[in-house]
């Protein structure tokens, strides 16, 4: 499969307000998406037992929402404090590995780092289209990565936990690209992005 | 002790009898004291090392039967009678085993008992040593976990299935191993021969019947360490800094990884440690977990100085060289004897200088070039008990100064009207000091001129000089300026006087792959240097000279150049340098490489009676391009061809005067079928729009098949001549049929003549010949110096003036050598260092006869042909004119049959 010509990533910064915000940020969580699967399709090609291996666990990141039937815009916020999670727990597996291998130059590693950036880059979009005064967001990782991954803490127990956190990844990054759409259907009137 | 049955005497004394009794009494109650039942074992287990201490009281035996079983299967693992002896503070025995299987697997029963020979205990209370697998512990497990086992070690691993759950397959990276089961939900797998794993280890994976992952293990498998080549060095003259490879990579990283310690003191994950004070004896300890390595080193400090990069590195340029200068980090280098060696970079080309001395800070760059790009770098050692060159400074770049050119090489060409040309080389980088800003040139007792930079020849007029007599000669002065000056003036002289006078003859100079070498007399009152010039020899007017100076007392040379080409001959010429004019002292002619002609004769045939006159013209010398030997003479009817002119044997009359056009009379002789006159009667006339002049280009072999072999030309050859083309070349004669393209004649059914040149040279040959008639006269006079002018073909020389060609000869392409070109024989050229290429021989009567006629040669590079009806008149038949033709009748006569 050959390697998609991937955009070139920068430091994130605050996006430039305007109609065209929200789109953006649609495509890039769909571009984080798509690094998301791609990371954890190159983590399978490397650790071989988890082709096709779904945990039994339940989610790491999970949501409670205040009100039943949140508005778009709180959906939306509810999203950024999950990514803020996942950037957390991406920034905790790159501790880890690196702490146990040393770092490494490979394929995984460099999309490793696309992803964090990428995720980065989507906390500061989301916080430009939902941030109010009464609701200031946080673009920093919430996660405090001192908590045991799986198993006996050894070493494939990190794996699997490694493993847990990409399938973590992109399904946020899935559900972030649905509901900035719908955000992006509610605010530029449109369904195509 | 053993008892011994009564046989023949049943009374024994009582008193003996009372002996054995009580020896035997004792000997039970001692058996029954050392097989003591074992007591309070108990039991300790390393999970790591898989290691299983076993405890126990067991009196005073030694030896005791240990039997372990896997509890659930109640299966043998392990049953042997072992030596232990008791500690004497604890008074307990000990013994370690270790299990093949991670103690985790599954719970292993332990009994103990005593043994005395064939006597033993009763076995000790079981103990059990509880796995992993009880059912209070009912989620999936696998043991060992992130085992690091050397390379070629076997491991086995278990895998305990949770409860509800049913065993699949335990894999060993992506392969499937055989199980072996230890328990009800236990199952094990050995890797054996372990290979290295990756960075992140062998995953080791147990699933269940539905390949579902139930859990995991990494195994890391690599080497103890190897490091190498520890060495500690001083570069402050007080510190040390000790350095070692890794060696063979140990596969294992971070906390896996090697830790190493210097003296025991300097921890390190990394190869290279400091050390405040020099210590003298280093040892290093590399440990992983695998293993440990240890390596030593020893010196003293003086022995071990690797100076540190010399610092501030400067330099003050001149223009032939240049000063460096630098600091030191360390003020102790000042007493330090250092010898420092500077890399010189210079046109892509580096140069290493060594320089010495007590805090060596600064060094002299002699024999640099001016105006030139230097990059140097400086680096240092200790000069007593040298160790290592020390570290390269950083680089430092500069540019010498500009200086005065170097003098040019000058030398002229002229024109026979006194006209011509000063000629210099260009200087080349290193000559010219610095950029050139132009060239200034003077003619006797005129104003000098200047020229840009650009220029490498001007123009001269010596008409008005030369006729007016007086000195023999002109000498112009060129100097070449840059920014620093000029150049010391170059002069050459200028001969004034023209002479008819050519040199006694013009040798063959052979071209050996990088030139042409010469050869000349050393004339011993001569003290004057050479110059040797050369040029193509057809140019006639302002042409282009290479040329090159020889020192005086040489007598050789070997003249190279870029510029020769192939199928150009070049004239090349010895002068004199003196004081007075050069003088022509010897000339050669040569080729590079001799090709093919480029063009054809212009054939031409007048018929006499029965005789055909056979006329053709030159080849210009520019497309001769090698020397021409002579010409063969092919008789073409139908399809075949006949040779008839190996042929000087034919009269060949040469128009000596006024034409350049060799008069060919054949007489015909049809000495196979004498019916080939009807031929004639049916086309008397002559078709002179049929004549033409073929070249057939020179086969070497017949690559194609297509050979003169299979020819019928050849099969109609007279015997005769076929021996005579043997005899003359080894080489098969290769008559050829001219493309019907070239020629519309070789499709005619008629007779045909094919006129062929032959012989062509193609290196090795080196042929003194005579001046043939077109002035090529040999030098009157050669006694004169300072004559000659350095001019070329036209331009003659001696007595200080020129020596063009003779002016009763008719102009012509070739002034050098017009054809017929006439040389000695071979045998004699000899002695000029001539070596004929071929094998040919001149066996004729006719070449014999001709020393300056053409040279009779075959395999014919060119083919001309004419169609002509011949008719031979019988009656009126003309007899040969000459002995060749005589020769060659009798030949011919003798193959009639």
């Amino acid at each position: 499969m050959a390697e998609q010509e991937e955009p070139q990533i920068t430091a994130p910064d605050t996006p430039v307000p305007g109609p065209s915000q929200t789109g953006r940020a649609v495509a890039l969580a769909r571009l984080l998406h798509h690094e998301c699967a791609r990371l954890l399709q190159l983590y399978k090609e490397k650790e071989t037992f988890f082709s096709d291996h779904t945990p039994d666990a339940g989610r790491i990141v999970s949501l409670s929402p205040d009100t039943e039937e949140p508005s778009t815009e709180q959906q939306v916020q509810l999203l950024h404090s999950a990514l803020r999670q996942c950037l957390g727990l991406i920034h905790c597996v790159i501790l880890k590995e690196e702490e146990e291998w040393g770092e490494m130059e490979g394929d995984y590693e460099t999309m490793r780092m696309n992803v964090r950036l990428r995720l980065e880059h989507l906390l500061c979009s989301t916080k430009g289209l939902v941030e109010t005064e009464s609701m200031i967001l946080e673009v920093t990782p919430d996660h405090q990565c001192n908590e045991e991954t799986d198993g006996a803490g050894g070493v494939f127990g990190l794996k699997m936990w490694t493993y847990r956190v990409l399938l973590e990844l992109v399904h946020w990054a899935d559900h972030a690209a649905q509901t900035l759409h719908v955000l992006y259907a509610e605010r530029e009137g449109t369904e195509d992005v | 002790m053993t008892t011994m049955p009564r046989r023949s005497k049943p009374s024994w004394s009582p008193i003996w009898l009372t002996c054995v009794l009580v020896g035997l009494t004792a000997a039970h109650a001692h058996a029954k004291d050392v097989l003591t039942v074992p007591q309070e074992v108990s039991l300790s287990a390393d999970m790591s090392t898989q290691q299983l201490s076993i405890s126990w009281l067991g009196g005073a035996a030694a030896a005791f039967d240990l039997i372990i079983l896997r509890t659930e299967l109640n299966e043998t693992v392990f049953y042997e009678t072992v030596s232990v002896m008791v500690n004497q503070e604890s008074g307990r025995h000990q013994w370690n085993w270790t299990s093949v299987e991670p103690l985790q697997c599954t719970s292993l029963s332990i009994r103990i008992r005593s043994r005395d020979g064939q006597a033993t205990s009763d076995w000790s209370n079981t103990q059990i040593l509880q796995g992993s697998d009880l059912p209070s512990n009912a989620k999936s497990q696998m043991y060992p976990q992130d085992k690091i086992r050397p390379v070629g070690a076997s491991t086995t691993f278990c895998c305990i299935v949770g409860e509800g759950k049913l065993f699949g397959n335990i894999k060993y990276s992506k392969t499937a191993m055989n199980e072996t089961r230890l328990s009800r939900r236990s199952y094990a797998v050995t890797a054996v021969n372990q290979g290295l794993s990756g960075r992140t280890g062998t995953n080791v994976i147990c699933s269940d019947n539905t390949d579902y992952l139930l859990d995991g293990t990494v195994v890391f498998v690599g080497y103890p360490p190897l490091p190498r080549d520890l060495v500690c060095v001083t570069r402050d003259l007080t510190s040390a800094v000790c350095k070692w490879t890794e060696g063979r990579g140990t596969n294992l990283y971070r906390k896996r990884g090697t830790r190493y310690s210097l003296n025991n003191r300097y921890h390190s994950q990394q190869t290279e440690c400091s050390v405040a004070q020099w210590e003298g004896n280093w040892t290093l300890v590399a440990v992983n977990p695998l293993g440990r390595h240890v390596l030593t080193d020893s010196a003293e400090l003086g022995h071990r100085v690797f100076p540190v990069a010399p610092e501030n590195l400067n330099s003050t340029v001149r223009a032939w060289n240049a000063t460096l200068w630098w600091r030191w980090k360390y003020d102790r280098y000042s007493s330090l004897a250092l010898v420092c060696q500077v890399e010189l970079t210079s046109q892509g080309y580096k140069t290493k200088r060594n320089f010495s001395g007590l805090g060596l800070r600064s060094v002299f760059l002699s024999d640099l070039n001016p105006d030139e790009d230097y990059k140097v770098q400086v680096r240092c050692g200790a000069q007593q008990n040298f160790w290592s060159w020390g570290s390269w400074s950083e680089p430092l770049s500069f540019k010498t100064n500009t200086y005065v050119p170097d003098s040019l090489d000058v030398w002229m060409w002229m024109n026979k009207d006194h006209t011509g040309q000063v000629i210099w080389k260009p200087l080349t980088r290193r000559q010219s000091h610095g950029p050139i800003r132009g060239y200034e040139v003077t003619e006797e007792n005129q104003q000098p001129k200047l020229y840009p930079p650009d220029t490498f020849s001007v123009p001269i007029n010596l008409t008005k000089i030369a006729t007016a007599g007086g000195d023999n000669k002109v000498t112009a002065t060129v100097i070449v300026k840059n920014d620093a000056g000029v150049s010391q003036p170059a002069s050459v002289h200028i001969p004034l006087r023209l002479t008819d006078v050519e040199p006694h003859s013009v040798s063959r100079a052979v071209y050996t792959g990088r030139g042409f070498p010469l050869y000349w007399q050393r004339d011993d009152n001569a003290t004057c240097a050479y110059v040797v010039e050369w040029y193509e020899s057809f140019c006639r007017w302002d042409c282009t000279v290479g040329w090159i100076k020889v020192a005086a007392g040489n007598t050789n040379v070997s003249v190279e150049s870029a510029d020769f080409l192939p199928g150009v001959r070049y004239n090349i010429s010895l002068y004199s340098s003196t004081s007075e004019a050069p003088e022509l002292l010897q000339r050669w002619q040569g080729y590079m490489q001799e090709l093919v002609p480029s063009v054809s004769v212009t054939l031409s045939t007048t018929q006499q009676d029965s005789d055909i006159l056979l006329t053709w013209g030159e080849i210009p010398l520019v497309n001769r391009r090698g020397f021409l030997l002579g010409y063969n003479i092919y008789v073409s009817r139908g399809s075949q061809l006949m040779l008839l002119a190996d042929w000087l044997i034919l009269e060949i009359l040469a128009s000596l005067g006024i034409t350049a056009v060799f008069l060919v009379i054949v007489t015909f002789v049809c000495y196979k079928k004498r019916k080939c006159l009807v031929h004639m009667v049916e086309r008397p006339e002559w078709d002179s729009s049929k004549e033409a002049l073929v070249v057939i280009p020179e086969e070497d072999e017949d690559e194609d098949g297509q050979g003169f072999g299979d020819e019928p030309a050849d099969t109609d050859e007279p015997a005769s001549l076929r021996y005579y083309n043997h005899v003359v070349d080894e080489r098969p004669i290769r008559p050829r049929f001219p493309d019907s393209s070239a020629s519309s004649a070789s499709s005619l059914d008629s007779a045909r003549t094919d006129v062929t040149y032959t012989g062509i040279q193609t290196s090795g040959s080196s042929l003194v010949f005579l001046q043939d008639s077109e002035g090529h006269q040999p030098q009157a006079d050669l006694s004169f110096c300072g004559g000659g002018g350095g001019g070329g073909g036209g331009r003659g020389g001696g007595g200080g003036g020129y020596r063009p060609q003779m002016q009763s000869r008719a102009l012509s392409d070739d002034t050098g050598l017009a054809s017929p070109e006439p040389f000695f024989e071979p045998e004699a050229a000899s002695a000029g260092g001539y070596k004929p290429q071929s094998s040919w021989h001149l066996d004729s009567p006719v070449e014999a006869e001709e020393s300056v006629g053409l040279v009779p040669s075959l395999g014919s590079p060119t083919s001309v042909a004419s169609t002509q009806f011949l008719l031979p008149d019988g009656d009126e038949r003309r007899q040969p004119s000459s002995s060749a033709a005589t020769w060659f009748s009798n030949l011919l006569s003798s193959t009639k049959p």
